[in-house]
């Protein structure tokens, strides 16, 4: 009995083999986790489909393994064993000697099914026959000068038909055209050629990781970002002293809920406040129809520093719930995040993204925007500092505050205001924003918040 | 002396050059096809497929009308009239080619006899019955064929020692006739004679007869010979020849003794040798491989620019079927077109009794290049329309890619095989599934169902053969 990858989601055919769960020998049950997978940014656990006992573990910890490669073998409980557990009962022969079944094993043919995913696709076949085409389709395809073994056949049994080749052309015509108003027109479409690469053993020790998916994820991301958008970063203040107080007023209350009041969860508030008043920054640039998508909804993505690296779940209707909620929600994502169960579907669909290294310390930083939104927020660490305040010096708790926006969407006075609009929005944060009597007022929801308590949760969305 | 000026010449009017002469001449260019025969068409038309077709249909029904018996027909003892039959054949071969003549008219194909030699410099010496005529070409098509191999020591210059083209002359019907080499031509043409009353004795050098074919559609045809003819030797090689009197004296080696025996006539059908030993070649630069033919590209293409070449001359498949393709590449090419000669199924056929035919991957293919397939097959045995036909000694085979359920090759052998590999070919270049062939309903009662109950059995669920249900199978049927 083998256990191959199964198809893990959209857009994802391939992850890297972080945890191994099970050892050779071990019996398993259907839906034991045999290994865990981190594909994109999340980590999946991939389960047994049978009851069995573990033969061998075909992957080993930091493989690769794509959709339907062999991960491990089970003896089945079902079945007595036999001297050729290869050898299946179907009528197929197999002229290859036993030796040969081994590279047969691997999934050399890759399903039709599979979404396309760029021009990475390569049609292989264990017959060595080429892909499976009318010849009308392939007399256009040779007309057009197409290699058919890099399309994808979405026909019975693989075949590629007419559709599959408008779809390739369509594919390949829009990898080759996109950004081009964005990037300077000398700068090549494509990525940056790699750097080569330096042995830098030669001046003293060194250790070399392997990059993970994420950390891989992180840097494609950081650089279509930062190459594909012009930034401004807006400097500026805010007084914290009251909400300080204030945050130190109900933190008790909140414990209570099992919630940590934090200042996020309030800055997160004020964001929202800003947002409405300023809707460009709560929008995406779609240069392909040359229109700006203005949204009706506010999701807040929230960086989440984590033992892997930075990921960035999304807060959704944060303009619709109250600072309880919020608090309450960020801390169950950012644990989820964390833990790495967050699913990819949560790590989607932000329209803003707010980055609070307040915790860590240090003060003004420059944020790089999450494409495809248009602005962050940066938040550096409070601290006391000696304000000039109707003619008097005053010591006042500072907040740096950062905001990165897209120099094509937003114009350096609208970003400025914005800027100002979020800081008088957190400045004006009051009582009865934070007080939890007024959430408790609000029709109740039932939400799961951290392991072990259950809260109610207002503002049913 | 006289100088013409050409833009495209077809050297051979077989079925690759006329094809490629009317379909560059349909493609608006201005063609000169040059033929050294009398009569158009090739070896397929006059010393080939057509005539040995013409024989094969005329001498079935002698073994038809035996077997009528037990159907309770009884006819007496047949009268077989050889000038008359050579009458009607010949009267099929001047018809087609008096056809390819008019249609050659109808396309403005200017059509010229003589034999071509290659003078250098796109000139082309062309002898003709009115002395010599230089053809200055711009873009030559070669498609000069092949003839009969007959190794010197067998060419004593005795007409009793016959290759194909003799032996389709039908001069007379020898008492016994050993035919020499167990291919498609020797098994063919052996029928004929065989049906027509002969002794037939076959001389194989390899073990089995029908090289190419796999080995479980060959049988039925290695039935027929045990019926019908008086020996199939296998492993067995003709050393000499020697003329006896109105004889052929034949030594041969054949389980390890020697044997002489002595024929009324001799068939020699080793294979085919291409015709470009008297073309002057050497003044262009088109290469050939070690065994004569003509080195091409997919494009058609030989190692002189000017120059394309097509059909027997080229090798491989030395079928009609394979040059009339050749000349749709050669001719796209010569016209700006990107047709190439890649990954095209040709279909084989051999018209035997039973025929067999077969396209795409074989069996004995997939075994040798350990390509994992899933054969099925399905036994005439189980289908109704052969057993009205009295003829259950067929078979229908698929060669299908497990994974995909692609189906990679089709084998047939039985009554009419030839025709109707015709859907195993379309199959076949459609990337069609096993699915695909099982889904689509074929007319009953007819052989042609074979093809969709082996496509079925691939599933588990033909109605008249029992095979076991694959996994897969009921997922959507």
């Amino acid at each position: 009995m083998e256990i191959r990858l199964p198809q893990l989601g959209e857009g994802a055919d391939s992850g890297v083999v972080v945890n191994i769960l099970v050892k050779v020998g071990e019996a398993v049950k259907k839906n034991q986790t045999l290994i865990e997978l981190e594909s994109g940014k999340a980590v999946a656990p991939i389960p047994s489909t049978e009851d069995g006992t573990v033969q061998e573990i075909n992957v080993k910890q930091g493989d690769k393994v794509s959709v339907g490669q062999l991960i491990a073998t089970l003896l089945s409980s079902g079945s007595a064993p036999t001297s050729q557990p290869q050898v299946a009962a179907t009528q197929s022969f197999t002229s290859a000697p036993q030796q040969h079944s081994a590279p047969h094993a691997q999934p050399t043919f890759i399903p039709a099914a599979l979404p396309a995913s760029g021009g990475a696709y390569q049609y292989q076949s264990q017959s060595g026959f080429p892909p499976p085409a009318s010849p009308s389709v392939r007399a256009m395809a040779r007309d057009l000068g197409l290699d058919l073994s890099r399309v994808r056949g979405t026909e019975s049994g693989g075949r590629i038909g007419l559709a599959d080749l408008r779809n390739y052309v369509m594919q390949i015509q829009a990898m080759a055209t996109a950004n081009p108003s964005s990037a300077p027109q000398s700068q090549p479409q494509v990525a940056a050629p790699k750097s080569p690469s330096i042995d830098f053993s030669q001046w003293g020790a060194v250790t070399k990781k392997p990059l993970t998916g994420l950390r891989r994820a992180i840097a494609k991301q950081m650089n279509d970002s930062w190459s594909t958008i012009p930034h401004v970063t807006q400097f500026d203040e805010a007084d914290v002293t009251a909400i300080s107080q204030l945050r130190k007023k109900y933190l008790a209350d909140y414990d209570k809920k099992g919630v940590s009041l934090t200042l996020t969860a309030i800055i997160l508030k004020a964001v929202t406040v800003a947002l409405k008043k300023y809707p460009s920054m709560n929008s995406s640039l779609d240069l392909e129809k040359d229109e700006l998508v203005l949204k009706d909804y506010i999701h807040l993505g929230v960086a989440v520093d984590t033992e892997q690296g930075l990921i960035v779940p999304v807060i959704r209707n944060a303009d619709q719930k109250s600072i309880f909620e919020l608090a309450a929600e960020i801390s169950q994502v950012a644990e989820k995040t964390r833990s790495r169960k967050i699913s990819p579907d949560d790590l989607k669909g932000g329209t803003f993204t707010i980055s609070n290294l307040g915790g860590i310390g240090g003060g003004h930083f420059t944020p790089i925007i999450n494409k495809p939104e248009v602005a962050i927020l940066g938040i550096g660490r409070g601290v006391p500092k000696a304000v000039v305040q109707n003619g008097k010096i005053e010591v006042r708790s500072m907040m740096p505050v950062c905001v990165s926006y897209d120099h094509r969407v937003v114009d350096g006075a609208e970003g400025a205001r914005f800027t100002r609009a979020f800081i008088e929005a957190l400045e004006n944060i009051s009582d009865s924003d934070i007080q939890l009597s007024n959430a408790a007022t609000k029709p109740a929801a039932k939400i799961l918040v951290a392991p072990k308590v259950q809260v109610k949760k207002a503002g049913k969305k | 002396m006289s100088k013409i000026e050409a833009d495209i010449v077809v050297l051979g009017a077989g079925p690759g050059g006329y094809a490629a002469a009317f379909y560059a001449a349909t493609k608006g260019r201005k063609v000169l096809l040059i033929e050294r025969d009398d009569r158009l068409g090739g070896v397929c038309l006059n010393r080939g497929c057509i005539p040995s077709k013409a024989l094969l249909h005329a001498t079935a029904l002698l073994s038809e009308a035996k077997e009528s018996a037990h159907w309770g027909i009884e006819f007496g003892s047949p009268k077989i009239n050889l000038e008359k039959m050579r009458v009607w054949k010949e009267s099929i071969l001047s018809k087609l080619s008096d056809g390819i003549r008019g249609l050659a008219k109808r396309r403005n194909v200017e059509v010229m006899k003589g034999r071509g030699h290659f003078q250098g410099n796109n000139v082309l010496r062309l002898e003709t019955d009115e002395g010599q005529k230089f053809i200055h070409y711009k873009k030559m098509i070669l498609a000069v064929g092949s003839s009969p191999a007959l190794p010197a020591v067998f060419d004593l210059g005795n007409k009793r020692i016959m290759t194909s083209t003799e032996a389709l002359e039908l001069e007379e019907i020898p008492e016994t006739l050993l035919v020499v080499g167990g291919g498609y031509i020797g098994m063919e043409l052996g029928t004929v004679y065989a049906e027509l009353g002969s002794n037939v004795t076959v001389v194989e050098a390899m073990d089995s007869i029908l090289a190419g074919a796999d080995p479980d559609l060959a049988r039925p045809v290695q039935e027929y010979a045990k019926k019908n003819f008086k020996e199939v030797r296998l492993k067995a090689k003709v050393s000499k020849m020697a003329t006896a009197g109105k004889q052929i004296k034949v030594t041969m080696e054949y389980e390890g003794k020697k044997v002489e025996e002595v024929y009324d006539r001799v068939l020699v059908s080793v294979g085919r040798v291409p015709n470009t030993g008297d073309l002057g070649l050497k003044s262009t630069s088109v290469q050939l491989d070690p065994k004569g033919f003509i080195k091409v590209n997919s494009m058609q293409q030989t190692d002189d620019s000017d120059i394309y070449a097509i059909g027997d001359v080229v090798g491989g498949l030395m079928l009609a079927h394979k040059a009339s393709k050749e000349a749709r590449v050669a001719v796209d090419q010569l016209t700006g077109g990107h047709s190439v000669f890649e990954d095209v199924v040709i279909p084989a056929v051999v018209f035997t009794n039973p025929e067999v035919a077969w396209c795409g991957l074989t069996e004995a293919e997939a075994r040798k290049r350990n390509i994992p397939v899933d054969v099925v097959k399905f036994p005439w045995a189980a289908s109704g329309r052969a057993m009205t036909l009295d003829r259950t000694d067929g078979l229908t085979k698929l060669i299908v890619e497990p994974e995909t359920e692609r189906i990679l090759g089709v084998g047939m052998v039985g009554v009419g095989a030839g025709d109707m590999i015709a859907e195993g070919v379309l199959a076949v270049e459609m990337g069609a599934t096993a699915r695909d062939l099982a889904e689509c309903v074929h007319p009953h009662p007819t052989l042609s169902e074979t093809l969709q109950e082996a496509a079925e059995m691939f599933y588990g669920h033909s109605s008249h053969a029992f095979s076991r249900p694959r996994e897969h199978a009921d997922q959507s049927v």
